[in-house]
């Protein structure tokens, strides 16, 4: 028991978890985290094995990573522990009494002007210190007199306080990696979907994307209204940095895109014996040109670009390349089927005619926009809010406002003590106060 | 005047200052040291212009690009050395810390970094990205100044002659480099870490997500809680607190270049 308490509580284990949780989170950003077996079977080739072994693609959720921040936690949490005794100690303390600090001998003379002062004129005393930003405590029944001036009462526990912010931040890291949930929505305009498991539903009631002069996009907007047994129980523009709440949820306005597979292209048919003629048609539905031809759209892809096996995909969602694949038919004999391409209407390799007159162009297109929103839930996240509260709270009080105490005790018939402590910079301390003090010549 | 001409001036002046620095070493003097000091002045103003011309022009935060962090971590370090130097009087380490600052002020001058004003991506607009990127630079440039100092203590052998004033002098870096963490490090705990959660949460949806430019920060921050611990409880002093201080800026280094050019993740917006 007592030497698993020591171990817990000891600053060596502290050092030597911070040396190891430094050294995995540098090897945790070395390796890509989060890929697929393939992706380290190319990347990194005599690897793969290790790195699978050891668990390194998920490095910050492995067992080993984990293990350690708890033991860190522990270790937070003893430590602190165990500082706790002395500081109230320190707090509570008679103004007379030495807790092993500071301890001094006066010289004679130094010894005769602080003794003549608190006999003779110890308001001055306390109002000197009072100055000085101390709070003073004088006792004096008969058999003894008793000074304590002190300031910093927070920066006594600033580390604890440091220490205690930490533990709260970890464990909210942990309640969240535990309990949080998101999901993700894609919403079109007048869509409406309802939140898996949830008892309410988000419409999106208008979507507006604003650019930069440059063509980069400046600002996503959504309208959005959450819904609850069919009633609108909020409505809310959403941006990126300005989410909605809504009860324990929050929703974010995460990115965009178009919806392409229900794209509307503008095509210019030209047949031999009548003239070109613009028709509006869209993806998936077929379109009735005169003749009796029939015009259906099969499908369309924004960046068209072909696989090794010869297969048409898309590379991207830009609209980088854009193609349509085509079927025109006659009496139900198809006279036309393959790809027309926007950027290169006389590129004619990727389709069969067996109409040679019969001309198509690809001269407009346009897509639904959709918004994609995140739908999150993280009760972690009060508890890291707080956490850092606290770690800042005890940072600024263990820095900047260090403990300092002075005692001065004197017992009847005997020369007084004076005891300086500061938790920080003793020997500065000593210099501050033997110039408050007008005592140059104190011996130590 | 616009706003790189400014930069520009307040490099000379800094260069001078540093030069005039290397000088006394071998010419001491009071009437050199106040001019110095009174030119540091003078150039931390155009700076200061300087940002504000360009935040005024571009109409957002004066750190949203290389050319523009890098000179506001420039003016960062400038304003340390002059708050140190009338606190402490920094003596010889002085002209170091400026070489650092003239190198941060070649970097962000030369042609190398864009200088147009670029418009910002969604989630960078947000008036946490003043109050994260501020207070985390200004916490590095504090950190800067341990580096310089611990980097000195690490150079600086023993010298046969002059034992005790050598002591003496390193001893005082020591000191320095503490001081100046006693400052960094609630900064960039603040700034860094403390900012940047709640920006995140805001913009991502999520406080914390392993992004390799989070971890680095957390790892710079690492080291110096081991600085703080084992100076506080082993009394590690010297040689060894220099080289966690040392490293621990070094990861900091890695966490403002490297991350962007070397590592992806959501935080590589150029
Ligand atoms: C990343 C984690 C940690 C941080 C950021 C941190 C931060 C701090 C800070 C800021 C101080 C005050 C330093 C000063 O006054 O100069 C401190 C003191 C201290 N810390 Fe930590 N700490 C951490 C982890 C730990 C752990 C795990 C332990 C326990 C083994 C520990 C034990 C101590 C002790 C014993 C002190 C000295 C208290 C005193 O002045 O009497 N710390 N810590």
């Amino acid at each position: 028991m007592a030497s698993a308490w020591r171990f817990l509580s000891s600053l060596q284990l502290a050092i030597v978890l911070l040396i190891l949780i430094i050294l995995l989170s540098i090897v945790g950003t070395l390796i890509p985290q989060e890929q697929t077996p393939d992706f380290y079977r190319q990347y990194l080739p005599g690897l793969a094995g290790l790195v699978s072994f050891l668990q390194f693609d998920h490095l910050f959720r492995s067992p080993l990573f984990l293990s350690l921040v708890f033991l860190f936690l522990l270790n937070l949490f003893f430590c602190s522990v165990k500082q706790l005794p002395a500081r109230f100690k320190r707090l509570r303390a008679r103004a007379d009494e030495n807790l092993g600090y500071g301890a001094s001998q006066l010289d004679k003379k130094a010894s005769l002007k602080l003794g003549e002062w608190l006999e003779n004129n110890p308001l001055q005393l306390v109002s000197l210190f009072r100055q000085h930003g101390y709070r003073v405590r004088l006792e004096q029944p008969s058999e003894q007199k008793s000074f304590l001036a002190r300031k910093g009462l927070l920066g006594l526990f600033g580390p604890e306080l440091v220490h205690l912010g930490l533990i709260i931040i970890i464990a909210g890291g942990l309640v969240s990696a535990i309990f949080s949930q998101r999901l993700t929505l894609a919403l079109v305009e007048g869509q409406s979907e309802q939140v898996a498991g949830q008892d309410f539903s988000l419409r999106l009631d208008r979507f507006t994307t604003e650019y930069y002069p440059d063509g980069s996009v400046k600002d996503w907007k959504s309208l959005v209204a959450v819904i609850e047994n069919g009633q609108v129980r909020r409505q809310q523009v959403v941006e990126v940095n300005h989410p909605l709440k809504h009860d324990r949820w929050r929703i974010f306005q995460v990115s965009y895109g178009q919806d392409w597979d229900r794209a509307w292209l503008e095509l210019e048919v030209s047949q031999e014996s009548s003239p070109a003629r613009v028709v509006q048609v869209k993806t998936g539905e077929v379109t009735p040109l005169q003749n009796g031809l029939q015009l259906r759209v099969v499908s369309f892809l924004p960046d068209f670009q072909l696989d090794a096996s010869g297969q048409a995909y898309s590379r991207s969602p830009q609209p980088a390349n854009p193609a349509a694949l085509l079927e025109i038919t006659e009496g139900g004999q198809a006279v036309f089927s393959g790809w027309v391409f926007y950027r290169y209407p006389e590129l004619k390799h990727y389709r069969r005619q067996s109409r040679n007159d019969l001309e198509v162009r690809l001269k407009n297109f346009e897509a639904p926009p959709f918004s994609v929103l995140e739908v999150s839930s993280d009760p972690g996240a009060g508890l890291v809010w707080l956490g850092s509260a606290l770690l800042v709270l005890g940072l600024l009080a263990a820095f900047y406002f260090p403990y300092q105490e002075v005692r001065l005790v004197q017992r009847a018939g005997q020369p007084p003590t004076l005891l300086v402590y500061a938790r920080k910079n003793q020997a500065a301390f000593w210099q501050e106060i033997k110039n408050l003090l007008g005592l140059k010549s104190i011996k130590e | 005047m616009n706003e790189f001409g400014l930069l520009l001036m307040a490099f000379v002046l800094y260069l001078l200052v540093m030069l005039s620095g290397f000088v006394s070493f071998f010419k001491p003097g009071q009437k050199i040291y106040r001019f110095s000091y009174y030119l540091a002045l003078v150039g931390l103003i155009l700076h200061s212009l300087s940002l504000l011309v360009r935040t005024v022009q571009s109409r957002q935060a004066p750190f949203t690009s290389m050319y523009e962090s890098i000179s506001f971590l420039a003016w960062g370090c400038v304003l340390a050395v002059i708050i140190f130097e009338r606190k402490y009087r920094l003596e010889k380490t002085g002209p170091y810390l400026w070489l650092v600052i003239v190198a941060l002020m070649a970097l962000a001058s030369s042609p190398a970094l864009p200088k147009e004003v670029r418009p910002l991506v969604p989630a960078l607009q947000s008036y946490w990205l003043w109050l994260h990127v501020s207070v985390t630079l200004l916490g590095e440039a504090f950190l800067a100044v341990a580096f310089v100092a611990s980097l000195l203590y690490l150079f600086s052998g023993e010298k046969a002659e002059g034992q005790n004033e050598a002591a003496a002098r390193k001893e005082k870096l020591d000191l320095m480099a503490y001081r100046a963490v006693a400052v960094g490090f609630p900064l960039f705990t603040l700034g860094a870490l403390v900012f940047g959660m709640i920006w995140a949460s805001k913009a991502w949806g999520r406080y914390w997500g392993w992004d390799p430019k989070e971890v680095w920060s957390l790892i710079t921050w690492l080291f110096y809680a081991l600085y703080l611990h084992t100076r506080l409880v082993y009394g590690w002093k010297g040689k060894k607190s220099a080289l966690i201080a040392v490293l621990g800026f070094l990861a900091a280094l890695f966490t403002f270049f490297g991350v962007n050019y070397l590592l992806s993740g959501l935080h590589s917006y150029t």
